[in-house]
């Protein structure tokens, strides 16, 4: 019912807001060139990252990385190190220390249909080390995810580990089709 | 359009169009006569290619949007609320569409502007991922769908008319699948080997046939007076008038509550089998998921026709029965069956049930509105029921999945199937011209006729 209301106001927003929108979209759009993360950005907090940072004129510290060296996560292509999909990554999970600790990937289906939101461990994670990181390697195998259960916000997380196998969801019972072994 | 083709025509094959336009123009004065129509085999094959064009373009709107969205880095929020956006303008112009088409001069013209925007609004969404370009997108669209889905159906029945519609609507289904399942197979290629984006501009593309085949329909031969199921409504300035005599129209009614009991059981029931298909088979899960949404496109694509023509046979009743009954069938094998190669064999009983609405749906709309000119505004009716059902669907699945498991969940989708089936046995009549229980029709109009009727 929040959604429904939420939808509507958004509905009554867009008759205003649209040409105002339109304008200031253009921000949003996708570049055909890399998006190079952090180039300029600000960063008032005092623990700026040491190292490459250099600190411009108007005192505010800033961190210059090479585009080629760093890129967005979301919506890149998962694949096995044996170059099965593994679907995109669509959310990125970290603890109060901010660190990050889980990625969420939308896995399997066909067309987008019958996929699921499967949390895997960040170090299970790995990025091409050469040239664009056009896509993420998962170091786990479709027949170690495919049982996982699925993310849901609001509930205990069940992070796929790169070493360990399938955890069994330990507050749900009531899901052993999902933990059966098929073999 | 036509009197300037067969005056300039002078070439054999021009000359042959015009001829054809030109017997266009008759049998729209003979059906003023009230003498059956003579569609012209070229816009009968028109037609074919314009119900092609439209499931193939339609496909680029389905969940592909979703891993679009996706990999332009939107949030699963944005997303969520984007679709939910649609789909409840798609839900609530339903009947305003309908309406909208029964309103309608010409079908042709009515249905090529919708095709233009859809188009548009695949092209924007292709071109210029911002979430309110997405959103306007995505609203147009489903306002361009709640008026092609009565459109398609009103072209059909006033080019052939309702003694031959049955069979159109089958050859239409036909088309309409294979349609479909050829854009999935190119717009997965598409998505894997250029971008997702280029799904949308495929899509956009896909509106020129589109729009060419629905020129080729000759526009004569659409008689609005027969597209809209007879003469126009004894109140038609009081749409409220209109609607309330729908609502009284005791054969819709069942029908529209038959429909939401199926989509309420129906709609969830293929995600959910796909995610249980990615879960069960490791090496050739997208293929089996492939395999679980071709199969039911495969048996449409064939028995749709044979189910138009057995319509004429023998009647509505028996088909809906073979259709409701095998989704309560389908839902409990789904809840046992084991093997990915099983649940994709189960996925015929889809075929069965998808093949026969595909055909019944339009047609006993079209019967039981017959001579009371709201033919699409019934079918907008009937399509919000199958919105609502549909909706609900997805919840009832998800809430069941969650808290009580799998098997639960296709049992209990398999339940309300099999309350739709038995509401079909008990409460659905005849609705066929000259067949058994003729009466509810007769019930039926008369108490549209006179406004002294009252229920029961």
């Amino acid at each position: 019912m929040n959604r429904f209301v939420r939808t509507l106001a958004v509905i009554g927003m867009l008759l205003f807001a649209l040409p105002v929108a339109a304008s200031a979209a253009g921000d949003n759009a996708p570049q055909p060139e890399q998006q190079p993360a952090e180039t300029t950005s600000q960063t008032p907090s005092p623990s700026a990252e040491p190292g490459t940072s250099v600190t411009t004129g108007d005192g505010t510290p800033a961190t210059v990385i090479d585009d080629r060296d760093v890129e967005g996560i979301l919506g890149k292509n998962v694949r096995s190190s044996a170059g099965e999909d593994m679907g995109q990554i669509i959310d990125v999970i970290v603890n109060r220390d901010g660190q990050v600790r889980a990625a969420v990937i939308d896995f399997g289906g066909f067309l987008g249909v019958g996929s699921r939101k499967i949390a895997v461990d960040w170090h299970a994670l790995s990025f091409p080390a050469d040239a664009v990181i056009d896509h993420v390697i998962l170091n786990l195998t479709r027949d170690q995810v495919r049982l996982a259960p699925e993310y849901r916000s609001g509930e205990p997380l069940v992070v796929l580990g790169a070493a360990t196998a399938v955890q069994p969801k330990p507050d749900t019972p009531a899901q052993p089709e999902n933990l059966m072994p098929e073999k | 359009m036509s009197s300037a083709l067969g005056s300039d025509g002078q070439s054999g094959p021009a000359q042959a169009d015009a001829n054809e336009m030109r017997r266009g123009e008759v049998s729209r004065s003979e059906a003023r006569g009230r003498l059956p129509p003579r569609p012209s085999p070229r816009s009968l094959r028109a037609l074919d290619w314009f119900v092609f064009f439209l499931a193939d373009a339609q496909m680029g709107f389905g969940p592909l949007v979703a891993v679009y969205l996706t990999a332009q880095k939107w949030t699963q929020g944005d997303i969520g609320l984007v679709l939910t956006a649609g789909g409840l303008l798609a839900l609530a112009g339903q009947m305003p569409g309908g309406g909208l088409v029964d309103a309608a001069r010409s079908e042709r013209v009515l249905a090529a502007m919708a095709v233009a925007v859809i188009g548009a609004s695949a092209f924007l969404i292709g071109i210029w991922p911002a979430f309110l370009i997405v959103l306007a997108a995505k609203l147009l669209h489903s306002a361009a769908s709640c008026i092609l889905g009565p459109a398609i159906a009103a072209i059909s029945l006033g080019l052939v008319g309702h003694s031959a519609v049955a069979e159109r609507l089958g050859r239409n289904a036909r088309f309409a699948s294979i349609g479909a399942g050829l854009a999935a197979l190119g717009m997965g290629t598409a998505g894997y080997l250029i971008s997702n984006q280029a799904v949308f501009f495929v899509t956009a593309a896909l509106c020129l046939p589109t729009l060419v085949a629905l020129w080729l329909i000759g526009g004569g031969q659409v008689d609005p007076e027969r597209a809209h199921g007879g003469t126009a409504a004894p109140h038609p300035g009081d749409p409220m008038a209109t609607i309330r005599m729908l609502l009284r129209n005791r054969p819709l009614m069942i029908f529209a509550l038959c429909l939401a009991l199926f989509h309420l059981a129906n709609a969830a029931m293929l995600p959910l089998t796909a995610s249980v298909v990615t879960m069960r088979s490791s090496e050739w899960a997208a293929a089996m998921v492939g395999a679980c949404l071709f199969v039911p496109q495969l048996v449409v694509a064939a028995f749709a026709p044979w189910m138009g023509r057995q319509a004429t046979r023998s009647g509505r009743r028996g088909l809906l029965i073979l259709g409701f009954g095998a989704l309560p069938i389908r839902g409990v094998l789904l809840a046992f069956a084991t093997s990915p190669y099983m649940i994709v064999l189960v996925q015929v009983l889809d075929g069965v049930s998808a093949a026969v609405l595909a055909v019944m749906v339009p047609l006993v709309i079209a019967d039981v509105t017959r001579g009371t000119g709201h033919f699409n505004l019934a079918q907008g009716t009937a399509g919000t029921a199958v919105g609502i059902g549909a909706s609900l669907s997805t919840v009832l699945a998800g809430y069941t999945y969650d808290y009580f498991g799998m098997m639960s969940a296709f049992l209990s989708l398999a339940g309300v199937a099999a309350v739709g089936f038995i509401a079909v046995l008990m409460f659905m009549p005849e609705t066929g011209p000259g067949l058994r229980s003729n009466e509810f029709r007769r019930e039926a109009l008369l108490s549209e006729s006179s406004p002294a009727h009252r229920r029961g």
